[in-house]
């Protein structure tokens, strides 16, 4: 009991501790801060980059795809873990609309609207037809035409909210898309007359995904029209990837083992037929695995700037130290004290490294409960800055950001705060042996006194 | 004198001032790092498009006519030592079976380009200027080294020798230009009926390029000027959509805009026959202002991020006011002495400053070798990390270049040692006052 009280007392009347609190506050509100808003970047990103590819992705990098997709469908479509699965065409086209001197490169995604918005988060990107996926495809003004759907930053221009531009309905615009056909061989279709496909779409909906890779170079087609633009129609049809949802309570991981090796029994079974050679770059891969070249980006710079706050932080380590270290100078009068009424080594210790764990604890209280307070207001503190400034954190019609993050995850901060109060207690450690090693003998002495 | 030999004797004496000496070293060696690195990115950014467009572009917006002649009359100027036209459009390149890349085509003037642009170094066999191929396979091109080849997954770096048995064969592009449905000339104007023409052009590698900037070797297939044009507007004369310009060393950029815009005004009223609003649309900009929206966006992330960690180095501050108090606390008998032997109290307040500014001299030298040391060998700590963890943490598909800026900004640590200079005196400020306070009679008197 001893112990505690005389760690708050210490605590209380040494005001020099106050600069050690300071100091893990400080260093616990900017760690609180920044992992707020880079974890609340990267969670935001990866959960769009899972709507954006569903659960699951059994798909093949070359343009040519992969066949006997229809009988594999069937296969994921009996499973009980399976609850939805959309084959998707995948390839490059050069687009042109109608009146406008250029073309553009883009990716093109041929897809079945409704299969697509069962396994992905499809539906939600569109802006007209967000609640009925089905007439995705059909252009307001003229439902008979054949639609296609753009990629939002491909057409339209952000506000410095990071809001678009949109019309109340789409506008009436004609594309002609051009792509290569490619044979089940890879070779060119029709070589030697005409290499390429082109077909004129009209404009339906725009897709905003929030991915800025994706809203910037992807336009979704009907999936019947993207096969045979591609050259993957015909007896041989092909896809290029297909994209699975499960069930609710299928553990990701335990999904995608369970479909690889139906994939592997399906491609054993298929191995005699005329295009198995086209199923053995087909691959499995979870929706983390499939997108892990840009979610990897943004977790490896969150990761670098975790190390950086932690070589910081050690300063406040420093700080620590020597606020213990001149406490313990000036209370070698109770140390000899406790020790001569029977306080052990370890008792001493445990005085001194107690007070380190509370003065942790309260530090990271009160820089956690100012980190709290900014990031409640950071979005107004921004608005504000930008209403009299013009600064913004982000410039809103580069970047594809909505509002700065600002949920503080429970998790982190109790792993931040761990993290300080354990620098506390290395701090306070070899003060606190100092302490514990001093003879009572010496500390009690007429001269010492 | 006196003054020396306490700070020395502190210094010595009280090994724990070592410790503020090290904060504000790693304080500052980190700022310096962060400094370099983004001023660097932003030095290689900028220079990236120099090498690639050259110093100013003029770009009207639409094709036009006749510009060969434009460049003669650019080139008299005494501002220009070279112009050159280019003529750009999009595309789709067939590798090889099933490998199909969108790319972007830019026509150029194959021999002249080199004196505008540094693409003679981006050539991956061919240092100099290419002497241009006349191949019955099909047209003489120059390819990203991205488009022919993908980088490692784990180390980044491209195969240039897989890349160079590329060279020599041949791809097929299709690309397509807008015509006017019923006659009019090419450049066009407003309201005309315009329709999609696709074109497919056979092409044969005559080298690859490799500029270390991701998307230029991801992206952008060169082809002689007047053979996209051919293949794109087959009824029209010699045609750009842009002319790219290099000044002559030490000119002034504004100067140089102003001529370049007078003689582009007097062309294109008089030999274009163009509008006045057309004239003005035209776009005529150096490299530096093209990218001056993204130039401020990443001086602001560097801004918030000296920001974060210059409050979190406040910390440093904070030990240097702790460690000052307890020195000051356990030698006051050493200050009353010194007092009583006349010192005044400025003296011994400048005695503890001076000791301040000391620690934060050797912390700032300390910091600014270690910000040296780190930044110039970034690239290779970046790799034994890679090695160690099994991750490629720099991707040139991510940061644009395919090495790490490793040159340390001196400009920008200036201020940075200073700060740490002036924040350690500063935390050694109150400890100085209460050391200057301190009364030799109170001290010194015997009971």
């Amino acid at each position: 009991m001893y112990k505690i009280k005389l760690a708050i007392r210490y605590f209380f009347r040494r005001r020099i501790s106050y600069l050690a609190l300071g100091a893990v506050a400080l260093c616990v509100f900017i760690v609180v801060v920044v992992m707020t808003v880079m974890t609340g970047l990267v969670g935001d990103f990866k959960k769009k980059n899972h709507s954006f590819t569903g659960d699951c992705v059994v798909g093949t990098e070359s343009l040519v795809g992969f066949v006997y997709y229809e009988d594999f469908v069937k296969i994921l479509g009996a499973t009980d873990f399976v609850e939805a699965v959309s084959p998707v065409i995948n390839s490059f086209a050069l687009a042109n609309s109608e009146g406008a001197e250029g073309s553009v490169g883009l990716e093109i995604i041929g897809i079945d609207p409704v299969l697509h918005s069962r396994a992905t988060g499809f539906a939600e990107t569109l802006h007209y037809h967000g609640d009925d996926a089905a007439i995705a495809f059909q252009p307001d003004y003229d439902s008979n035409l054949a639609g296609c759907v753009v990629g939002v930053e491909l057409w339209l221009n952000r506000n410095s909210k990071g809001e678009y531009f949109y019309d109340s309905s789409p506008v009436e615009a004609a594309i002609s898309v051009t792509c290569f056909p490619l044979t089940a061989k890879g070779a060119l279709a029709k070589a030697g007359t005409d290499v390429v496909n082109t077909k004129t779409f009209y404009l339906s909906d725009f897709s905003e995904s929030g991915l800025a890779r994706v809203d910037s170079s992807v336009m979704y087609l009907p999936f019947e029209d993207a096969q045979v633009l591609c050259g993957m129609g015909g007896p041989a049809r092909r896809v290029s990837r297909l994209h699975i949802k499960f069930r609710p309570g299928v553990a990701l991981e335990e999904g995608c083992q369970k479909v690889r090796e139906l994939w592997a029994e399906f491609s054993d079974k298929t191995s005699s037929e005329q295009y198995a050679g086209l199923l053995a770059g087909v691959s499995v891969q979870s929706w983390k695995e499939h997108r892990r070249e840009f979610i990897a980006a943004m977790e490896k710079e969150q990761t670098m700037m975790t190390a950086m706050f932690g070589l910081v932080g050690l300063t406040t380590v420093f700080v620590v130290f020597v606020v213990f270290y001149m406490i313990v100078s000036h209370k070698t009068k109770d140390i000899g004290t406790l020790k001569s009424v029977g306080a052990s080594n370890c008792d001493v210790m445990g005085v001194f490294l107690g007070f380190a764990v509370l003065l942790g604890a309260v530090g990271s209280a009160v820089g956690a409960a100012a980190g709290l307070v900014f990031l409640r207001n950071i979005n107004s503190i921004e608005g504000w800055l930008f209403e009299r400034f013009g600064f913004q954190l982000w410039d809103r019609t580069i970047y594809a950001i909505g509002e700065i993050p600002h949920r503080m995850e429970p998790a982190m901060v109790l792993v931040v705060a761990g993290c300080a109060i354990l620098s506390c207690v290395a701090g306070a450690a070899l003060p606190s042996i100092r302490a514990a090693k001093a003879r009572c003998v010496e500390s009690l002495q007429v001269s010492q006194i | 004198m006196l003054k020396l030999f306490l700070w020395l004797r502190y210094l010595g004496k009280r090994r724990v001032v070592l410790l503020s000496v090290a904060a504000v070293g790693l304080s500052c060696a980190l700022l310096i790092v962060v400094v370099s690195l983004f001023n660097g990115f932003i030095g290689a950014f900028e220079q990236s498009a120099v090498d690639a467009i050259g110093d100013v572009v003029l770009s009207p917006g639409r094709k036009f006519e006749h510009y060969d002649e434009l460049i003669e009359q650019l080139e008299e100027l005494g501002v220009v030592e070279a112009a050159t036209a280019t003529l750009s459009a999009q595309g789709l390149l067939h590798l090889d079976k099933g490998d199909v890349r969108a790319v972007e085509i830019w026509g150029i003037e194959v021999q002249k380009r080199g004196k505008v642009t540094a693409f003679e170094q981006s050539l991956l066999n061919e240092k100099k200027t290419p002497t241009s191929i006349s191949s019955e396979k099909g047209i003489e091109s120059y390819i990203g080294v991205g488009v022919l080849a993908r980088p490692d997954e784990k180390t980044d770096e491209y195969d240039f020798n897989a890349v160079r048995e590329e060279i020599g064969q041949e791809v097929v592009l299709t690309t397509g230009s807008t015509t006017l449905a019923t006659g009019g000339s090419v450049a066009g104007g407003q309201g005309e009926k315009r329709e999609f023409r696709r074109t497919t052009m056979r092409l044969v590698i005559a080298d690859a390029i490799f500029t270390g900037v991701y998307y230029l070797d991801n992206r952008v297939v060169y082809v002689p000027i007047e053979r996209l044009r051919e293949s794109i507007y087959p009824k029209s004369g010699p045609i750009a959509g842009q002319i790219q310009i290099k000044l002559r060393k030490g000119c002034d950029m504004e100067v140089a805009l102003a001529a370049i815009r007078g003689v582009w005004g007097v062309f294109a009223s008089e030999r274009l026959g163009w509008e006045p609003y057309q004239i003005q649309s035209a776009m005529i900009e150096s490299a530096s202002q093209l990218q001056s929206r993204y130039v401020v966006e990443i001086r602001k992330q560097m801004g918030v991020l000296l920001l974060i960690f210059g409050v979190v180095s406040m910390s440093a501050v904070l030990l240097i006011f702790c460690i000052f108090y307890m020195i000051v606390e356990t030698r006051r008998k050493d200050i009353s002495i010194v007092k009583s032997c006349g010192a005044s109290s400025v003296s011994v307040a400048a005695v503890f400053l001076g000791f301040g500014a000391v620690v934060g001299v050797a912390g700032a030298a300390i910091g600014t070798g270690l910000g040296y040391i780190v930044t110039r060998n970034i690239n290779a700590v970046e790799h034994s990390i890679g090695k160690l963890l099994g991750l490629k943490l720099w991707k040139a598909s991510v940061y644009m270049f395919s090495r790490i800026p490793d040159t340390v900004d001196w400009a920008g640590a200036v201020p940075i040692v200073i700060a740490a200079i002036v924040a350690a005196a500063a935390g050694a400020l109150i400890p100085a006052i209460i050391a200057a306070r301190t009364r030799p009679v109170d001290i010194l008197r015997y009971e």
